[in-house]
């Protein structure tokens, strides 16, 4: 249904052309943006619509999926080279306007916001209240919230402080079909009806536009410190982060730094392992000191301690691709995330820099980050395509979390071993949502390729 | 045993207005052929079909009973799905069970039909305490998971208070909380991935082994989703380290309302504890009467709260809470750092759902959410409708979540009380409605409160989750009747007539424990 059925409804609706002035009338005046700030993987959608209320985002989906139109919704645009590479991309839809907070009663630790906002004015907003939402996934401040659950990139306390999902207590999705669909709701407890807001996250869209989000906040730590110990060589920083984990710390983040990695972070060039604290004072000086006592019978020279978010933030930055251009294009530099067994990061974190990429593991989640530059699709595909052997033969999985198209379009992105079950029911379950393949067509290779559909 | 084109149950499903029917009900020849295929995958004893030991099958913790026409007691995931594709074959309702503690009718095989029951699937197939995860069956009780990880210095979080006696399958199934999922969460935040059979047969994992998947994640809608979307065969979960230094405090109120303001109080310091559980005067004396463990008889209520981590933190946060709760007016705080000591304290608790099953022949156990700042005149509103109501009603249940769990105390056997029970017991959970909450907090939805959803869901939402459950194939067949409304779900016949009479009334669960 997905090629095809795009084409029939455009035939029904008439010509491109007309598809698009059923779409512009779906919306206000006042709503059209420039479409050449939109560019993703080298192309540039027909028309760029800034919609100003959730109402608007479904009137304007439906309005595209009546005329057979692709859809790509995204505000802080960060999270552009992810899933496959899209089939086709006439319409960007910008969420930045639905930027409101619709709720926050600060006694009850809960808010709910609306997609488009950003993850830094979120924070701006709670840290009076002395609140926070704890996520920080790559790209951190510029991550919007709708961008941050579509995506479900994972960040440095995931692990240690529950994740994206976790917090989330519900949300309002759009669906290509025009209705807006609520699920869970906004008090911290809550077991009603399907949880489709967590089916929502990690999605890449496929099965709607998230509008606005409820979530459970936290506290903000009294304090915070970082714990840096530079490591003379790889297996040395493996035997103390692993000893680490087994030591009563108030720590929010751990990782393993390898040297590349602990290089472009601006640590130096020695493999790392980072201790990212939060509580109380005395915790936190109990923490310094156990943490302090392991490198010493580790015999790892230096442990420096430094302010809350120092080496964090420069890892953060890397994950996102700081810098560069992030839109999917030839300069996308790669990012791939390893799910693995704590015992097995180590070993694939050392080929993944002998193979070129900067790389370090947080092993509270047991997820490895491995970053490098672009190298031709070649290149790319090879070095990707063995160190996702290596997560696999270890009995984890490899995810590409950004990186060039044709990179995305020679080895699929999520796809671990792929399930031939689960994936059936992802794809009747994203048919069922979006039959003409409205939003983000190609971003999950695997439901929207025609070749690999059942017969109708 | 694994089919690949769409089944009839698909097909079944994908015809709209679809009601479950029962063939079993109207063909004795074709139960009886049904009863032999099982026999021959799970062996002669574990097919049951003898009405007097069917009977053990007819209910859950609610009042409500439903007959099953078979009951199905695999021991493996092979099993499991050989099982429930002769079901698809035959197109019977298929209802998965696991130790029948559920409060919202979930485990009720309304319209009939092959109840699989996980008793015999109780192997905890691995214990990884380097990778701090457990794979165990379905069957496994609460309690079991906990003592084997315990032995690790490792603990599994979700802590239902019927622990001692609830599956994981059935935690999975309800997305089950407990005391401490104030701070850890509930069932979906440990759970990293599930071993699922599709009404259809089939079977596949959702999820990995560690956290954050690639890939759509199902593993979280299938957590929570109450057993209608398919049977659970094996749980892969996350254990967490024990903390270093634990303390538990609890404190006399002379009022409800004024334990309730301490919560707000605690939190708005900054701290969040791992628990913070209420008792009711009403409780307390119940407690009492069981057990003399010193909660004294004129208190208003108690407030048990609970900290962990770093001894250093839990210094600090100890300290913090005791501000807030003096503050907040409590009469005393006993505090205890031992464990022994500190089992004390969580002893009423913990035997406080028993304690009132005792004291009165029925009671109705509500599970409404409102936001935390709302408890205190909530909790004003719902006194007041139950005096209103001529009941008595006691309240213990996990405040920091704002997670009320009303216990409505009557007796059946006087006349029209269990109608009026549940109009009050539909009142209160209104409140909760209008005050920005939920109908359920760790229950579910199940039969009891299927026409409920529709006061916090419109028919948009409805339409969507509808969508969501009918792309697993089973929906009208695969433990029909549940979660969604009238509206969305099957219309007729004798499911209906149960799902109707199904705003059920608990029996005194003291007999599980
Ligand atoms: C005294 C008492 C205290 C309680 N305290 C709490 C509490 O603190 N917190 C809380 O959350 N609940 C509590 N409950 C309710 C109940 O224990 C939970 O809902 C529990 O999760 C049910 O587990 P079970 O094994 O009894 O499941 P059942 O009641 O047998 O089933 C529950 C639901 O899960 C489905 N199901 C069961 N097994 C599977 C499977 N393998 N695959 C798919 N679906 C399945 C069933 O179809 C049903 O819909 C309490 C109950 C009692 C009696």
């Amino acid at each position: 249904m997905t090629t095809d059925g795009a084409r029939v409804a455009r035939e029904a609706a008439g010509t491109a052309a007309d598809a698009l002035g059923v779409l512009r009338d779906a919306l206000p005046e006042g709503r059209e943006r420039d479409p050449r700030g939109y560019p993703v993987e080298g192309r540039r959608p027909a028309v760029a619509l800034a919609p100003h209320t959730r109402e608007e985002v479904a009137a304007g989906l439906a309005a595209a999926a009546r005329g057979g139109l692709a859809v790509v919704p995204q505000a802080g645009r960060t999270a552009l080279a992810a899933g496959g590479p899209l089939q086709r991309y006439d319409v960007a839809l910008d969420l930045r306007e639905l930027d409101r907070v619709v709720e926050h009663e600060p006694a009850d630790l809960t808010i709910t916001v609306e997609a488009g906002l950003g993850l830094g004015a979120l924070a701006d907003l709670l840290r009076p209240h002395r609140q926070q939402l704890p996520l920080d996934p790559p790209g951190g401040d510029g991550v919007s919230v709708g961008g941050m659950l579509a995506s479900a990139r994972p960040g440095s306390w995931r692990g240690l402080l529950p994740g994206a999902g976790d917090l989330l207590l519900g949300a309002t999705v759009a669906l290509p079909d025009g209705a807006l669909a609520r699920s869970g709701g906004r008090v911290v407890k809550n077991v009603a009806g399907y949880d489709l807001h967590r089916l929502h996250t990690g999605a890449l869209g496929a099965f709607g536009v998230i509008v606005e989000a409820s979530f459970k906040l936290v506290p903000l730590p009294q304090a915070t410190a970082t714990v840096v110990c530079r490591c003379q060589h790889l297996p040395q920083a493996d035997g103390l982060a692993r000893t680490l984990r087994h030591t009563p710390l108030a720590a929010r983040g751990l990782a393993l730094v390898g040297a590349r990695a602990a290089a472009a972070s601006g640590l130096g060039p020695a493999p790392h392992v980072i201790v990212g604290l939060a509580g109380a004072a005395a915790a936190l000086d109990r923490s310094v000191r156990e943490v302090r006592l392991c490198c010493r019978s580790a015999h790892v020279p230096h442990a420096d301690v430094r302010d809350g978010d120092e080496g964090w933030g420069r890892l953060r930055a890397l994950a996102a691709g700081a810098g560069s251009e992030i839109d999917g294009g030839d300069g996308t530099p790669l990012v791939v995330r390893g799910s693995l067994p704590v015992a097995a990061l180590a070993a694939v974190l050392e080929e993944a820099e002998e193979a070129g990429f900067a790389a370090w593991a947080h092993l509270a989640a047991g997820s490895l980050l491995a970053v490098a530059p672009p190298s031709g699709e070649a290149g790319d595909r090879e070095r990707v395509a063995l160190l996702r052997e290596r997560c696999e033969a270890a009995g984890g999985a490899l995810a590409i979390e950004s990186g060039p198209a044709a990179l995305r379009a020679a080895l699929d992105p999520t796809a671990r071993a792929p399930d031939e079950v689960a994936l059936d029911i992802a794809r009747e379950r994203r048919s069922r949502f979006d039959p003409l393949r409205t939003v983000n067509p190609g971003r999950w290779p695997r439901l929207d390729d025609p070749g690999e559909r059942g017969a109708p | 045993m694994h089919v690949n084109a769409p089944t009839a149950a698909l097909a079944e499903a994908a015809s709209p207005g679809n009601e479950p029917s029962n063939p079993l009900r109207t063909d004795p020849a074709l139960r009886a052929a049904l009863a032999r295929e099982l026999r021959a995958i799970v062996d002669i004893p574990n097919v049951i079909d003898a009405p007097e030991e069917l009977l053990v099958y007819e209910y859950d913790a609610t009042i409500e009973r439903a007959r099953p026409d078979l009951v199905v007691l695999p021991a493996s995931t092979d099993e499991a799905a050989a099982t429930l594709a002769a079901c698809a074959r035959v197109g019977v309702p298929v209802v998965p069970r696991g130790s029948g503690t559920g409060f919202a009718g979930g485990a009720l095989p309304v319209a009939g039909g092959v109840v699989v029951a996980t008793a015999r699937m109780t192997r905890i197939r691995e214990l990884d305490a380097e990778e701090r995860i457990a794979v165990v069956e379905p069957g496994v009780i609460n309690l079991a998971l906990q003592q084997a990880a315990a032995r690790h210095g490792l603990r599994y979080a979700p802590d239902p208070s019927s622990q001692r006696i609830c599956t994981i399958g059935g935690n999975v199934g309800t997305n089950a909380g407990g005391p401490h999922t104030l701070a850890h969460g509930s069932t979906v935040n440990h759970v990293l991935a599930v071993e699922f059979v599709l009404p259809d047969g089939r079977v596949t994992w959702l999820g990995g082994r560690q956290l954050d998947a690639p890939g759509v994640d199902l593993r979280a809608l299938v957590v929570g989703s109450e057993g209608t979307l398919g049977l659970v065969t094996a749980i892969c979960v996350r254990l967490l380290p024990l903390p270093e230094a634990v303390r538990t405090m609890l404190a006399v109120f002379d009022t409800v309302e004024g334990a309730s303001g301490a919560v707000s109080a605690i939190v708005e310091r900054g701290v969040i504890p791992v628990a913070l559980e209420m008792l009711d005067a009403e409780t307390i004396r119940a407690v009492e009467s069981q057990a003399r463990l010193g909660y004294p008889l004129d208190a208003g209520a108690v407030l048990l709260a609970e900290v962990e981590g770093l001894a250093e933190q839990v210094e600090e946060d100890a300290a913090t809470v005791l501000a807030a709760l003096t503050e907040s007016g409590a009469r005393t705080v006993r505090s205890a750092d031992e464990e022994a000591e500190r089992e004390r304290l969580w002893e009423g608790r913990k035997a406080g759902i028993g304690a009132l099953g005792a004291i009165s022949p029925n009671f109705y156990l509500l599970d409404g959410v409102v936001p935390r700042t709302k408890l205190p005149a909530v909790m004003r509103e719902v006194m007041a409708l139950s005096e209103a109501y001529g009941f008595r009603c006691a309240n213990i249940f996990h405040a920091g979540d704002g997670n009320l769990h009303p216990n409505i105390m009557f007796d059946e056997l006087e006349p029209g009380s269990s109608s009026r029970v549940l109009e009050l017991g539909g009142e209160i959970l209104r409140l909760c409605v209008e005050a920005g909450g939920s109908i359920t907090g760790e229950h579910g939805v199940g039969l009891e409160k299927r026409s409920y959803i529709e006061w916090i869901f419109d028919p948009p939402d409805l339409d969507a989750m509808t969508r969501v459950r009918d792309a697993f194939g089973g929906s009208g067949r695969f433990n029909p009747c549940k979660v969604l409304p009238v509206s969305h779900g099957c219309a007729q016949g004798h499911a209906a007539e149960a799902g109707q009479a199904a705003l059920r009334l608990a029996r005194a669960p003291g007999v599980y424990l």
